[in-house]
């Protein structure tokens, strides 16, 4: 009965009016941010994030706004994915397949308010399973020592390696020059200076909000530029916005099954939002049987992604809320947050902060039912900001990402930094590296060293120590199950089936 | 191929990163473990991915045809000029500036990006420096104006 109280606390927190207002902003900016092609939850939380910083929010506040930010995102996905075919973020990608096939068949409007609904339902029920799962596992997770957490992050970074496919190799790398530049500035225990060349702007380390700008605002406008040809025309919404009751009745349980599933996909780390509505979109095409229209307007097909969508990007706020070790490049970014204002992620954060995790799950629920009620009435005002020219946005964003990182230190070389490390990225990202691990690798770095240190000074330099206990070992086994195990099911269905062209 | 010239790339960030890491040993030590040991540690990590990406054979890199390319590095220099003036301009001026090439590449007409572009320098301001909070340079010119 702890939890119901602390989630009271939470509520008082998140429902001041200060909070409220703040959530409603984010809530809408998230929305607009997660429609427009090209940006995502995560450059939405990137771009924010120093600009909360820089209007000195305090914490709860600061973390509530990033938050409703995300969620909006995971709301505005779907609809440049049904009006215009071009999915606003990753997860949304699935949402295309079936809705703007609704959209032309001039079912936009319902095909916006179903999936509106599936959003928040997954979303609720992701809520439900945070508050449900967060204390027990981050009281489970305080047992952990130095040398458990090591294998942990180890078994997060390869979660990533295993997931991206058949780039284990560019993943590692990503990893590993996140890792690298996490080594830069003075190193905490010894007051070594580690590869600052002397440079005094370098000695505190590559700025968290400096990389974030350059690796997921600078370079995706680049990419933005790479892939631009003249503008796409969004359908409009004609007829009914409402879905009828028929409609409602095919994707009830669709709805309920999906968010299921997509929470616990996102719990895992690396999965996430893309494969959770991929995974139920093709279940719930297999359990339709013969019954059914996917791929060409069914609504059960817009339903189920949009709801695993949300519940995953929900869910995989666990790991970042428990352990402090984040699952997603998003989460990576929160986790950023949260050090920007001194607050160690971990387990430790449901004792020592509880007004800011509480806070924080309490407005999880608020921005749902804000985006719920703002997505349905106003979707043809959302609908106008898909008409802003990219001739606008995009020196408007570069001028944005400028002002965050300027805010932090306000120094020259910050900027140039940021731009330098933009122009790396977008390189990185046309040779087809994924980012995340990148990102990962520069938060989880230095937690990843002092964890390791810390293990061996109670060993005395004993290598053992890291595979001692029976919760180390078994992330270590999980881990090289994650790195292994899809490669060696590959090879095995590749034995089984002999190819089809030899 | 880019892969190869990047894994070779990322090979010579190693050997320079281990030879710079090598020196890195703290003055008086009380830990088993020093400084220098996990970035030596991620070092030879990434000098055996970055063999891995030289020796493995994949897929090339499909580039966007070199126009394309030419106007991405455009872009890319003037944001880069845009991070090196946007103290000493000032947000204004310096925004202005970057923003009317950066319209003229995402296809927007002389007289769009001309008044687009002053109108963000303005607004945005306007917006962070006035209304939230978030102070902004004024530039080297303004300052004497402003007194």
């Amino acid at each position: 009965m702890e939890t119901i109280s602390h989630l009271l606390d939470g509520f008082a927190v998140a429902a001041s009016p200060t909070n409220l207002l703040i959530c409603l902003i984010g809530a809408f900016l998230g929305t607009v941010i997660g429609m427009l092609p090209g940006l995502g939850p995560i450059n939405g939380v990137a771009i924010l994030l120093p600009i909360a910083y820089a209007m000195k929010l305090p914490p709860e506040s600061a973390l509530i706004l990033l938050v409703a930010v995300y969620s909006g995102c995971e709301f505005g996905g779907r609809i440049s994915a049904i009006l215009i075919n071009v999915p606003g973020d990753a997860g949304a990608v699935m949402t295309t397949l079936d809705g703007y096939p609704m959209a032309k068949n001039g079912l936009a409007g319902p095909a916006l308010s179903i999936s509106a609904v599936a959003s928040f339902t997954g979303a609720i029920i992701a809520t439900i399973g945070i508050i449900a799962f967060a204390p027990i596992l981050a009281n489970w997770a305080l047992a952990f020592g130095p040398a458990e957490y090591f294998a942990l992050m180890v078994l997060a970074l390869s979660c990533l390696g295993g997931l991206v496919g058949d780039s284990l190799l560019k993943a590692m790398v990503g990893v590993l020059i996140g890792l690298m530049i996490s080594c830069v500035g003075i190193d905490s225990n010894s007051g070594v200076y580690r590869y600052t060349f002397d440079l005094i702007h370098l000695s505190d380390g590559i700025p968290f909000i400096v990389l974030v700008i350059g690796l997921f605002a600078v370079s995706e406008l680049l990419l933005m530029l790479q892939g631009h040809h003249g503008g796409t025309k969004a359908l409009d919404v004609t007829g009914r916005t409402m879905f009828n009751r028929k409609e409602f009745a095919l994707t009830r349980w669709t709805m309920l099954r999906s968010s299921v599933v997509g929470f616990f996909v996102g719990v895992l780390p690396g999965a996430g939002a893309s494969i959770a509505s991929a995974m139920t979109y093709s279940m719930e095409r297999r359990m339709a049987g013969k019954d059914h229209c996917f791929g060409e307007g069914d609504v059960r097909g817009v339903a189920a992604p949009e709801a695993a969508n949300n519940a995953s990007a929900y869910g995989s706020l666990i790991p970042m809320l428990t352990l402090g070790v984040p699952g997603s490049g998003t989460t990576a970014v929160l986790i950023g947050a949260l050090t920007l204002y001194n607050i160690t992620p971990g387990p430790t954060l449901f004792q020592e902060q509880p007004v800011i995790v509480w806070g924080l799950i309490a407005s999880l629920a608020i921005s749902s039912v804000m985006l719920v009620l703002m997505n349905i009435p106003l979707v043809r005002v959302f609908v106008k900001f898909l008409q802003i020219p990219n001739w606008l946005l995009v020196p408007g964003v570069a001028a944005i990402s400028m002002v965050g990182v300027y805010a932090v230190h306000g120094t020259t070389f910050d900027l140039v930094v940021g731009t330098l490390l933009g122009g790396f990225g977008f390189l990185l990202r046309a040779m087809n590296f994924p980012m995340a691990p990148f990102i990962l690798g520069f938060v989880l770095g230095d937690m990843m060293e002092q964890n390791l240190r810390r293990a061996l000074s109670i060993s005395n330099g004993e290598l053992g120590i890291l595979f001692a206990s029976p919760i180390s070992i078994g992330l270590w086994i999980a881990a090289i199950a994650m790195l292994l195990g899809p490669r060696l099911a590959k090879v095995i269905d590749a034995r089984r089936k002999p190819p089809a062209t030899a | 191929m880019s892969e190869r010239i990047f894994g070779v790339f990322l090979l010579l960030l190693s050997a320079g990163g281990i030879f710079f890491g090598w020196d890195l040993k703290a003055p008086i030590s009380y830990e088993p473990v020093g400084p220098r040991a996990f970035p030596l540690l991620v070092f030879a990590l990434l000098a055996v991915c970055a063999v891995g990406l030289v020796v493995s054979k994949r897929p090339a890199t499909e580039w966007a045809p070199s126009p394309v390319l030419l106007r991405v590095g455009g872009m890319f220099l003037v944001v880069l000029t845009y991070a090196l003036l946007f103290d000493k301009l000032g947000f204004v001026v310096a925004t202005t500036l970057m923003s009317i090439p950066l319209a003229r590449f995402f296809g927007g007409s002389w007289k769009q990006s001309l008044v687009g572009g002053t109108s963000l320098g303005v607004v945005l301001f306007l917006l962070f420096d006035r209304l939230l909070d978030v102070v902004l340079p004024t530039g080297f010119w303004l300052k004497p104006l402003l007194g």
